[in-house]
């Protein structure tokens, strides 16, 4: 990803939408000092770049999966790419990173039960084609974590300007 | 209900977020109107009351009460998700860490004070933390480590990873802190 040119306008935006995405556009204008026009094309722009993206988050009563699990694989160099693509494949799956070090590759996933975690990780993961080893590990505290920087990953981006 | 909310997610292209377990707030019914409301959040969060009262057959001001309620209950958070990218952030390592001579919870808050750690995790398996480190750049690491981690007494080894490409990032679930 080619590394953007983002201004100070660009990071307040982020800001103010990174703690509540549905605020108007007026409003953020009001705050900011520039007009509606500017709020709508930086927002759109940002977008388009898949700088941001916007979404709804829920607690866990919700969801009912609270434990976040890795799945470390190790896979054949030669492979890697397409194993991570039948990774990603997998619905249960949140999170596919391609690393170097002692795994080429980190999956995560929510679970619910150990019995969902086993079955990932030993069944569909360890079958896929290229696949040495896996190992699991379950976060069972977690001190910290900043839900509001990801990776946008291409696919992903949608969202368009609503306010019309 | 519950399968609806996670089916909907599924098929949402829209960007999400992360989870953890720590901090669960006691019992919110979500009913039917609820997980709709979320599941058109989800597939456009800037879209105004209006827009999802028309989706669903429903009137602005059951959307607005209804979202009102699922934020007091800090069960919903409509946000923006940035990218790493757009903070600079063009580094990003995982790194496995053992601890040693001190308990691994304490070591992990002292990580979690660091900023440019990212993500703490005590977890079960070879390690005892799994932490999520975003840097500018290659420079940035010398800091890290001989300034930073350095002064982290209890840790044993730190074993990196260098994060080379991410296939898939797709959270929806996250502890949800109250609003400040």
């Amino acid at each position: 990803m080619p590394t953007p040119v983002l201004d100070a306008l660009d990071h307040q935006l982020i800001n103010l939408l990174s703690r509540d995405a549905r605020v108007s556009n007026r409003k953020i204008a009001a705050e900011l000092g520039v007009t509606e026009g500017t709020v709508r094309g930086r927002i759109k722009r940002l977008q388009q770049d898949g700088l941001i993206a916007f979404t709804a988050v829920t607690g866990f009563e919700m969801a009912r999966k609270s434990r976040l699990s890795f799945i470390n694989v190790q896979a054949d160099v030669d492979k890697v790419r397409e194993v991570a693509r039948a990774i990603s494949d997998l619905p249960q799956i949140n999170a596919v990173l391609i690393t170097m070090g002692q795994f080429n590759i980190t999956a995560m996933c929510l679970i619910e039960e150990l019995d969902a975690l086993v079955e990932i990780a030993s069944d569909q993961i360890l079958s896929i084609n290229g696949v040495h080893h896996v190992e699991t590990s379950i976060a069972v505290k977690t001190m910290k974590y900043n839900a509001r920087m990801a990776k946008i990953t291409s696919h992903q981006v949608v969202d368009e300007d609503s306010e019309d | 209900m519950k399968l609806t909310a996670t089916q909907s997610t599924r098929k949402s292209p829209s960007r999400c977020l992360i989870q953890p377990a720590s901090d669960m707030t006691p019992s919110f019914n979500f009913d039917a109107t609820d997980v709709n409301i979320v599941a058109q959040l989800r597939l456009n969060g800037r879209a105004n009351n209006q827009q999802v009262a028309d989706k669903l057959g429903l009137t602005a001001t059951t959307v607005s009460t209804r979202i009102k309620r699922m934020e007091d209950a800090n069960q919903l958070r409509v946000v923006a998700v940035s990218d790493f990218a757009a903070h600079g952030f063009n580094f990003l390592l995982r790194i496995s860490v053992e601890v040693d001579g001190r308990p691994a919870s304490e070591v992990a808050n002292d990580l979690a004070e660091l900023p440019q750690v990212f993500a703490v995790h005590l977890v079960t398996g070879r390690y005892d933390i799994d932490m999520l480190v975003a840097l500018h750049d290659f420079d940035d690491l010398a800091t890290l480590l001989l300034d930073k981690l350095s002064t982290v007494s209890g840790i044993r080894t730190l074993t990196p990873a260098i994060v080379v490409d991410i296939i898939k990032y797709q959270f929806d679930v996250a502890p949800i802190e109250g609003r400040g």
